[in-house]
């Protein structure tokens, strides 16, 4: 009768971490166009991509340029985001975060997402 | 001539080799410390089916509570929430509405006292629980979700995924 249920699969200790807590907008090479950088590190074998999103102090999402807004990230490495925002849109923007995809497949159950402030 | 040219090499090397290894070899050591949220995973989570119509984590259940970890290398700097599921992400064709409950508690600390007031001054709404981390170090949050299916309805044979999710906000 109870022959089905197993919820979320068994790993080790997997971990999701994003820095800088604090990230700051420079100007870019293009006029009016400013640019920040934040760095992910990847320990979760159950995730491969990340997702990349700029919002404001209500968390809607604001308009910006990365090259990849889902980005595979291998497990147990880094990858840094180059992120770009229009000098008009960057006034609003508060937080950027970064989610994990899970996949139905093969889960740990737990959904992560980080989010850094932009500080005025 | 070729054993002065063959001299003048071995000079040259030996004189080389000497005085490289004379040379001082700074080797950087370098780090950015910068400020950081880390999420883990520590206890993935399984639901038990107490009856045919409730699937639990609680262990009693037969189930296992999913463990998370969060790391801060800044004090006052970050908030915790987490969110129990209210659906399924995956499961068999449902035959009625299920009623999802859910919540999260802290399990261990790394810092008994600063960070002994974390579960009183836990902000809740609805099933959503929010901490905010004011000391630096590391926090294990247990979270328990149940599922019950509607008109006690035995739910239907298949695989069921759900999803705690948590997020680490800057403050």
């Amino acid at each position: 009768m109870y022959r089905f249920i197993i919820l979320f699969l068994a790993f080790g200790v997997q971990a999701h971490q994003m820095s800088p807590t604090y990230p700051e907008w420079t100007p870019s090479y293009m006029e009016d166009i400013y640019k920040t950088r934040v760095r992910i590190f990847n320990k979760r074998e159950d995730v491969k991509y990340f997702q990349i999103g700029v919002f404001d102090k209500d968390f809607k999402p604001l308009p910006f340029v990365t090259q990849y807004h889902l980005r595979g990230v291998l497990f147990n490495s880094y990858a840094t985001f180059d992120i770009y925002i229009n000098k008009d849109v960057m006034k609003d923007a508060t937080y950027v975060c970064s989610e994990s995809m899970l996949t139905d497949v093969v889960s740990s159950g737990v959904v992560s997402k980080i989010c850094s402030k932009f500080k005025s | 001539m070729i054993k002065e040219i063959a001299l003048i090499g071995i000079v040259a090397i030996t004189t080389y080799g000497g005085s490289k290894s004379a040379f001082a070899l700074d080797v950087p050591i370098s780090a950015e410390v910068t400020g950081s949220c880390i999420i883990s995973v520590e206890t993935n989570g399984t639901y038990g089916q107490p009856n045919a119509y409730k699937l639990s984590t609680a262990s009693s259940d037969g189930g296992q509570m999913p463990v998370t970890r969060v790391d801060v290398t800044l004090a006052d700097a970050y908030k915790v929430k987490f969110t129990p599921p209210d659906s399924f992400s995956s499961s068999p064709t449902l035959n009625d509405v299920v009623t999802f409950t859910g919540d999260t508690e802290i399990q261990a600390v790394s810092d008994a006292t600063g960070m002994a007031d974390y579960e009183t001054n836990k902000v809740e709404t609805g099933t959503v629980d929010e901490y905010e981390l004011t000391a630096t170090g590391s926090s294990w949050f247990k979270h328990s979700s149940t599922a019950t299916n509607g008109g006690d309805r035995a739910f239907p044979s298949g695989n069921y995924t759900a999803y705690v999710t948590a997020e680490c906000i800057a403050l």
